[in-house]
C-alpha cells in the first residue's frame, strides 16, 4: 500500500478518535431566565457532575436572544437547538400550530410557588378585598394560585389583583406595600419569610399533577438521532437520582448556589422543597406523567388559550426514548 | 455610513439594562432579571466583505467552556448580547457569524477604553458571500 494512502488512513482514524472522544454534539436550548433560575438544576447538575460526558454527548447550551419560553420551539425549528427546554403550555401552543415538537422527558412537573404576605395576615381567607400581586393571568404561576385561592374558599373577584411579571419585581411589590400578598418562587420565597413575611399556603395544595417544563425535541428530529437523544435522557435521569440522593447533597446545593447566585444555607432550603419525599416537584428519573399534560391542557382551556374538543395529552408527548433509555 | 453604524451601536450598548432585560423578557415562566453577577455584554456589527450592513446574520457568542448565546443582526447589521455571568472572562469569549451563503471572513474585537471597567464588549464581524 502507497505510504500516503496509509497516512491518510492513519489520519482519519484519528479524526475518528478525537470525534468520539469529544462525544457527539447535542445542542440544548435554553431561555435566559430559565438559565439563571432553579429550573435549570437538572441539566446544570447533569453538565457539571459529567453526566453528558459519560454518555459520550459533548453538551452545548445554546440561549437564544431575545428569548423567552414562548420562543423555545422557533429555537428548533430554525436550528438554533436540537433539543429545548420549554414550559408546557408553549409546547402545546407550538404544536397546535402545527409544529412537530414533542415532549421526551420531563423537567419539573410541579414548581413551589408560595402565596406569602404581609406578616398581619394570618390566612388565604384574610386575603378578602386586598391586593394580591398576580403573574401573567394566562400562565401557570396565576392558574395555580386562582385554584390555591379557592381552595380556601375564595373567588378571584374576591380579591384585587394586579399583574407583576417576574418573583422579584412582586417582591419588591410585597417589601414596599403595593401588595399584601403575592407568589414567590425559590430563592425569594425563602428570603421573603426569612424577612417576617408570612407563608399562606403553596401552589402545589392546589395543583398537585402539573408538567411545568420538558426537554422537548422535534419528531423527525428526534426519530433521525434517536441513539443521542436516548443517550440525553439517561443522563437526565441520572442527574435525578443525584438530586435525590443524600451522599450528594453538597455537590447539588453546589450546583444551586451557582446557578441562582444564593447562599448556601438558602440552597439547602431550596433543595429540601424540591426533593422532599413524597412531593412531585421533580419527577424521579425524568418521567412523562400524561395527567400532568392533562392537566396543562385543562388550565390553557380555563385560561380560553384552547378551545374544546380539547386534545388528547399523548399527541404532545413521545415516551419511546424514555422507554428505551430504562426510564418507566 | 462607518461613523453612522458606530452612533447606532454605541445607542445600543448604553441602553439600559432595564430596557434590555425587557427584550428578553420570559412570558409564562418566572423570570430573573439581569443579576448583579453579569458580565459585560457583547455588542458590534455583521458586515460584508464590502462593508455594507448584513442583515439576519446568526451571531453567536461562546464560553471558553461551551455555553452560547445566539442573535440575529438587525437592518443595520446590529446586534446584541447580554452579558455570561462574571465568572466567564469576557477575553475568553468567542464571537461568531454566520448566514447562509457566506462563509465568516474575519471578527475584530473592538479596544475597550482603558482604565475602566468593561462594560460591552464591541466585535465586528465581516462575512464574504461564498
Amino acid at each position: 500500500m502507497p505510504v500516503a494512502k496509509v497516512l491518510a488512513a492513519l489520519a482519519l482514524g484519528a479524526g475518528a478518535c478525537a470525534t468520539w472522544a469529544e462525544g457527539l454534539v447535542l445542542r440544548y436550548g435554553q431561555a435566559l431566565s430559565a438559565h439563571k433560575s432553579i429550573y435549570s438544576l437538572p441539566v446544570a447538575l447533569a453538565e457539571r457532575e459529567g453526566l453528558f460526558r459519560r454518555e459520550g454527548i459533548d453538551f452545548r447550551v445554546v440561549i437564544p436572544i431575545p428569548g423567552g419560553t414562548d420562543r423555545m420551539i422557533q429555537a428548533l425549528h430554525d436550528d438554533t437547538a436540537d433539543v429545548t427546554h420549554v414550559a408546557t403550555p408553549f409546547l402545546v401552543r407550538a404544536a397546535l400550530a402545527g409544529s412537530d415538537a414533542v415532549a421526551i422527558a420531563a423537567e419539573f412537573n410541579d414548581p413551589v410557588y408560595s402565596l406569602v404576605a404581609r406578616p398581619e395576615i394570618a390566612r388565604i381567607a384574610d386575603l378578602k378585598g386586598r391586593t394580591v400581586g398576580m403573574a401573567d393571568p394566562g400562565g401557570s404561576i396565576a392558574f395555580s394560585m386562582r385554584k390555591l385561592l379557592a381552595l380556601h374558599g375564595l373567588r378571584e373577584s374576591d380579591v384585587r389583583t394586579k399583574t407583576i411579571d417576574g418573583t422579584p419585581a412582586r417582591l419588591s411589590c410585597l417589601r414596599g406595600g403595593g401588595c399584601d400578598a403575592v407568589p414567590l418562587g425559590q430563592p425569594q420565597d425563602v428570603l421573603a419569610q426569612a424577612e417576617g413575611y408570612r407563608l399562606l399556603g403553596i401552589s402545589n395544595e392546589a395543583v398537585p399533577e402539573y408538567l411545568y417544563t420538558v426537554t422537548a425535541a422535534r419528531r423527525s428530529w428526534a426519530s433521525a438521532n434517536s441513539d443521542l437523544v436516548v443517550r440525553y435522557v439517561r443522563a437526565l435521569a441520572a442527574s435525578f437520582g443525584m438530586i435525590r440522593d443524600p451522599a450528594r447533597r453538597p455537590a447539588v446545593v453546589a450546583a444551586i448556589v451557582d446557578i441562582t447566585a444564593v447562599a448556601p444555607g438558602i440552597a439547602e432550603r431550596v433543595l429540601d422543597l424540591y426533593a422532599q419525599p413524597g412531593r412531585k416537584a421533580l419527577p424521579l428519573s425524568g418521567e412523562i406523567d400524561p395527567k400532568g399534560v392533562a392537566q396543562v391542557i385543562a388550565f390553557m382551556a380555563d385560561a380560553g388559550q384552547i378551545q374544546p374538543p380539547l386534545p388528547a395529552a399523548e399527541r404532545f408527548v413521545d415516551l419511546s426514548y424514555l422507554v428505551r433509555a430504562g426510564v418507566r | 455610513m462607518k461613523s453612522a453604524i458606530r452612533l447606532v451601536l454605541l445607542a445600543v450598548a448604553l441602553l439600559p439594562a432595564a430596557v434590555l432585560a425587557g427584550a428578553n423578557r420570559d412570558r409564562g415562566q418566572d423570570e430573573v432579571g439581569p443579576g448583579p453577577d453579569e458580565g459585560p455584554s457583547y455588542f458590534g456589527v455583521v458586515l460584508d466583505a464590502a462593508g455594507k450592513p448584513v442583515e439576519d446574520a446568526r451571531v453567536t457568542a461562546t464560553s471558553r467552556d461551551g455555553l452560547a448565546m445566539t442573535t440575529r443582526s438587525n437592518a443595520a447589521g446590529a446586534y446584541h448580547l447580554p452579558g455570561f455571568n462574571k465568572r466567564i472572562n469576557a477575553d475568553e469569549v468567542k464571537i461568531s457569524c454566520a448566514k447562509p451563503g457566506y462563509r465568516q471572513m474575519r471578527v475584530v474585537r473592538r479596544p475597550a477604553p482603558t482604565g475602566r471597567p468593561v462594560r460591552a464588549v464591541e466585535t465586528e464581524c465581516r462575512l464574504q458571500k461564498s
